[in-house]
Formats: C-alpha cells, structure tokens, sequence
C-alpha cells in the first residue's frame, strides 16, 4: 500500500527566490531545445529550405532595386536625402527580421491552434502559452532580413558620412529588439482576436501591407497618415523614429528615445487581450 | 479526510451560432448571427479522494470531454468551482499542469514529426524531471508499455494503438499523482484496449496513481473502476458504485429454460404463481422468464419449474453494465432517449 497522508494536497507553487532565478533560464532551456527539434524537422525537407531562403533574397532586392530606381531620378524626398531613407530602410529590417523569426505563429494560430484545437495541448503543458505558439516553430527567413538589413545599414551610413557613438552602438540593438516588440504587440492583438471571432479575420494581411509605410521618412506623409502611424498603429516607431536617431534632426532625438517604452507597452497591452482571450478558448468537442 | 478532488455546482456555458442555409442565408448570418447559449455541463459536483480510479461516463455530446478539459486547466467554467490538490486548474494553470498527466484519445500530445525517444527528452526538459527519476520511469514504462520497438520511430509513422501507449507514458514520464483520461481506448482494436487496461491497473496499484477516466466502452469501466460517474445532457444522474447501479435499476435476470414437453406461457406462469416475474412468450419448448434479483431468488424459480416440469437446460443471464447504463438513460426525461441511442451506437462500436 502507499503512504496516503498528504495526498490530497499539491505542492503550492514555488515563490523562492531560487526558484524565480532558476525559472528563466528553464524557460529559455525549453526554447533552446524547440529551436533545436525545429531546425532538425527543417533540414529534413532541405530543398524547401534553399527555395525558401532564395525567394526571400529575391524579393528583398526586388525592393532595393525599385529603392535605387527611384532615387536615380530625384535625389531627395522632401528633404530627406538618398542615404537617409536608404539607411531607415536598412533599419526597418533589424525588427522586421526578428519579428519574422516567430511571428509567422501568430499569423497561423486562429487556423492552427483555435480551429484545430491545438491550443488544448499548449495550456496543458507547464510553460507560459503564448511563448509556447511563438516559439513552436521559427521564421528563418527572418536571419536573411537581419544580414541585409545591417548591410544596406552600414553602406547607406557610410555614404552618408555617419560616425556612431559608444551610446549609439548601445541604442541601435536596444531600439531594434523595443521596434520587434512594437510589431509583436500588434499582430499579438490581431491574434488574440480569434480567441472571440472564431471566422478567420482577414485583418493581419492589410496591417502587414501598412508596414511599408514604415519604411519611408513619416514627414512625406500626410499629417493623418502621421498620427495615424505614431498613435494608433505605432509603426512610426519600428523604423522612422529609432532611425532618425542616428540619421535625423535634433527634432526626432525625444521621440526615438520612447521606442523602448512604446515597445513594452504595445505588447504589454497586446498580453493582457491575449490572456482575456485565452479564458475565452472554448476547444473543439470531441 | 479531504478529497483529493472536489467540483462544486461546474457549470459550462458554451456560445453556439446558428447557421443558414444557402449562399443569402450566410449574407445574413453575417449582419444577424443567430446565437444560442447551449449548457454543456449543468451543475456537477463530485468528489474523489486520492488513490481512486472512477470512470466518468456519458453519451457523446454528454459534457464529458468539457468536465476533463475544465479540470486540466483547459477551460475556464462558466460558474462553479474546481479544486485539485488545493489548486485551481484554469487560475493556477502552469503551477498545476506540473502535477497531472493527461491523455486525450483524440489527439496525440507528442510532437508528430519526433521520435517518440525526443519527444520524451523535450518533456523531461518541460517537467524538469531529474535524470535518474526519468530514467526509472522511462524503463518502467518501456516494460509495461512495451516500447521498445517503435522508439525511435517519428510519431506520425505509428499506428494508433503505439502511439496510445506512448501517450500514456509521455503522460506519466513527469511522475504525476493525477491521470485525466478522455476516451483512452477510443479506436483501439481488441488486443491494444486489452494492453491499455492492463497498464492502467498496473500504474494505479504499483504508483498509485489516481485516475479519472472517461470512456465509450464500458468494458474499461467494469475491469478498472469500482465506482462511476454517470452524466447526461451536462448533468450528473449516477454517482456510486456499480454494484449499487445494478441493485438501483434492478438487476434484471433473465432466465432461459428448454422443456422436454411442450408448453403454454400462461401455464407456465401458472407455475410461478404469485412470484413478480414475467414470462415472454416461447415457441413451447424454449421459454423466457425476467425478473428482478431484488424482488425474487433465481433459486426459487428455478425450483419452482423444476418441481413441476421435465427440464432440459437452464441458462441464466445477468444484465450486462451497458443494459444497465442504457436503462438509466431512459429514466431521464424525454431527451435522454436520443443519448441513449448515441450510446448504444458507441457501445456497439
């Protein structure tokens, strides 16, 4: 027989210290080991991979070269000059990239995980869920838009005569991984949508066109677009705003400095309807 | 002492939308969808000490899966309250999920594309299990569960009985004191079903582990649970032991009897006189007589004929559970017979 005292009880959750420092690199030990199974499951279908890969080289310098084109005949936009835009482009890259490497998740969850009713076996397992979707499965494509984005970077900063700083050098990846968040935040929003609208929602697709907008000085735009992108859909914020730090006048120094909080509370805002959201989760009968 | 778990009054409300027929009929689901709150589960409360194995039973579409997915942390009920182990599964839900195991027939929690060999190495990462109890548990259940031989096979190439049994252990690897069991054996062909009890009998007598299994086949209830659950249209209309089911509907006996001489029903019913058993109509040498084991001794009807006529074979034949389950079925109101027919359907499956 077994002993029985105390088998009614579970453990409460452990509040330690200990526990609370340990927990994070278990959390990161779990992410590491799905990245490894991922890349493993990947390399099996290999041609997909090299296909994959070359498509998105294409496409990039499809963009570039239209970029080129059309500075070829002006030499500047609104005052803003080749480089300039050639280097807030380069940028915009850094967190579209690292968006890219998880976010293709968020794109497929309503199908995948609410309509399939996968999502049952994420909240089953003993690991924060939403980092569970983001991390089931990896955008490489996204390291492509990182090298390409720091070399346009790097070549548009060099034709532009830019010196970087110590706290510069310090900023750039700091506003890169703040703008990742800020589009985290929004397509995490968009996601947890599904949770209340079971109908797939065509929304993500028009949102993903309107990053393109942030690609280019804000100032060409028209004054709503303008408050459009900095208050509403803060994407004024993934490329412009950081950018115009290194780039832009004195005028965008402030501004480039809210990206980190812009970032948090973007995808802070975006984690709290998520968690709503999966209260909401009503499975698949079966 | 307190039981390990305790539901109150769960309740599960589920939002429906109505669809139209025909292309105009979408158009205006669109403007005007029709919703209807269906309940799926209504009311239930039970308890279970540790250690128990109960079956919780019910038609489809009864409220069972709802049940187990609000106790796993799955769902978040309508109203009402769940507490395992002094948790709240849905509130404490990765604290929680560490301490229970959870097997949906369904749907496989392995990785499809792994080997079923790196799919437990990525649960003893998640559970944080320590390498010598993975281990013990590991060779346990390569034992029991006869693992061996499709180890290092992707999940996706096994077939339904392997990956119930890998299932099974990829539940237990983390060493949980709790089982939650939807439909383990759903599919199954006779000997993988047959495995499947035999392992769960072993787990709950050699870890104690306590189970709460739902089920279509009834054959799992009577080999492993000594006491049920049974629910209908969300509400709980049997909670005991099956003993004392059998004793509640009636325990029918049925009673075959094979005459060297020809004879009537009526004379026969002659026979047993004043006794409350009814005899349905035979061709005269085979004949049928029903009873209750409450009201009646099988030994004094037996007698009864024995003493008056020439008898060439008796056979008797105990309500099987599923008659029993069935009959309770239909004591439910009118609805309950369209679940009983569901039910028939899955036992004959």
């Amino acid at each position: 027989m077994h002993d029985r005292s105390g088998d009614n009880i579970l453990p409460r959750r452990d509040t330690s210290w200990g526990r609370r420092l340990r927990e994070p690199r278990r959390q990161g030990a779990i992410i590491a080991a799905y990245f490894a199974q991922f890349l493993k499951s990947r390399m099996s279908y290999r041609v997909d991979f090299v296909i994959d890969l070359t498509a998105n080289l294409f496409s990039l310098g499809v963009q570039l070269t239209v970029l080129t084109v059309l500075f070829g005949k002006i030499d500047a936009l609104r005052g803003w000059s080749y480089e300039q835009v050639l280097f807030i482009y380069g940028f915009s890259l850094l967190p579209l990239g690292l968006f890219n490497l998880v976010g293709v998740n968020l794109y497929n969850f309503s199908e995948q995980y609410i309509i399939e009713g996968n999502f049952d076996r994420v909240l089953l397992r003993p690991v924060n869920s939403l980092a569970q979707v983001m991390f089931s499965s990896f955008g490489i494509n996204g390291l492509n838009e990182l090298v390409l984005g720091s070399a346009v970077m790097i070549y548009a900063g060099g034709r532009y005569g830019l010196s970087f700083s110590a706290v510069d050098i310090m900023l750039l990846p700091v506003f890169a991984v703040s703008a990742a968040l800020i589009f985290a935040g929004v397509f995490l929003g968009l996601t947890s949508v599904s949770f209340w609208f079971e109908d797939r929602m065509g929304l993500a697709p028009p949102v993903y066109n309107v990053i393109r907008f942030s690609r280019y000085p804000l100032t060409i735009f028209h004054p709503l677009v303008r408050a459009l992108l900095t208050f509403v859909l803060p994407f004024a914020w993934v490329a412009f705003y950081p950018a115009a730090w290194f780039i832009g006048g004195e005028e965008f120094r402030l501004l480039a400095l809210l990206t980190p909080l812009v970032g948090i509370l973007t995808f802070t805002l975006a984690y709290v309807v998520w968690t709503r959201g999966s209260r909401r989760y009503t499975s698949t009968g079966s | 002492m307190e039981p390990l778990i305790r539901v109150e009054n769960l309740c599960k409300d589920y939002q429906v939308t109505r669809r139209r027929e025909g292309v105009w009929g979408g158009v205006v689901d669109l403007v005007k969808p029709r919703r209807e709150i269906l309940r799926a589960v209504d009311d239930v409360s039970f308890e279970i000490p540790a250690g128990e194995m109960v079956g919780y039973i019910g038609a489809n579409g009864a409220g069972k899966s709802t049940t187990i997915k609000m106790l796993t942390g799955i769902l978040t009920p309508t109203s009402g309250h769940v507490s395992v182990g002094g948790l709240v599964p849905w509130r404490d839900r990765t604290h929680y999920t560490r301490h229970i195991g959870a097997v949906f027939g369904q749907r496989t929690q392995l990785w499809w594309d792994l080997a079923v060999i790196e799919s437990f190495h990525l649960l003893r990462k998640i559970y944080e299990v320590e390498e010598g109890a993975y281990r013990k548990q590991l060779d346990l259940f390569r034992e029991l569960l006869g693992l061996d031989e499709f180890l290092h096979q992707p999940v996706r190439k096994l077939s339904l009985g392997q990956r119930m049994r890998c299932d099974l252990a990829a539940a237990l690897l983390h060493g949980p004191r709790l089982l939650f069991l939807d439909e383990p054996t759903i599919g199954l062909d006779v000997v993988a079903k047959e495995s499947v009890r035999v392992f769960l009998r072993e787990i709950r007598d050699q870890l104690g582990v306590t189970v709460l299994l739902t089920t279509h086949d009834l054959g799992d209830i009577q080999q492993l649970c000594r006491r049920i659950v049974i629910i209908d249209h969300g509400k709980v209309i049997f909670d005991g032991e099956i003993d004392e089911l059998r004793s509640r509907v009636g325990d029918r006996i049925k009673l075959t009897i094979e005459l060297r001489e020809a004879a009537t029903s009526a004379s026969l019913a002659d026979v047993t006189g004043t006794m409350p058993v009814i005899w349905r109509a035979g061709d005269g040498l085979v004949h049928e007589v029903e009873f209750s084991r409450r009201d009646v001794r099988s030994a004094e009807v037996i007698r009864a004929v024995v003493n008056d006529r020439p008898v060439h074979d008796l056979r008797i034949e105990e309500q099987d559970i599923e008659e029993i389950v069935r009959g309770i079925y239909r004591r439910g109101d009118a609805k309950a017979t369209d679940a009983a027919d569901e039910g028939q359907e899955a036992g004959d499956a």
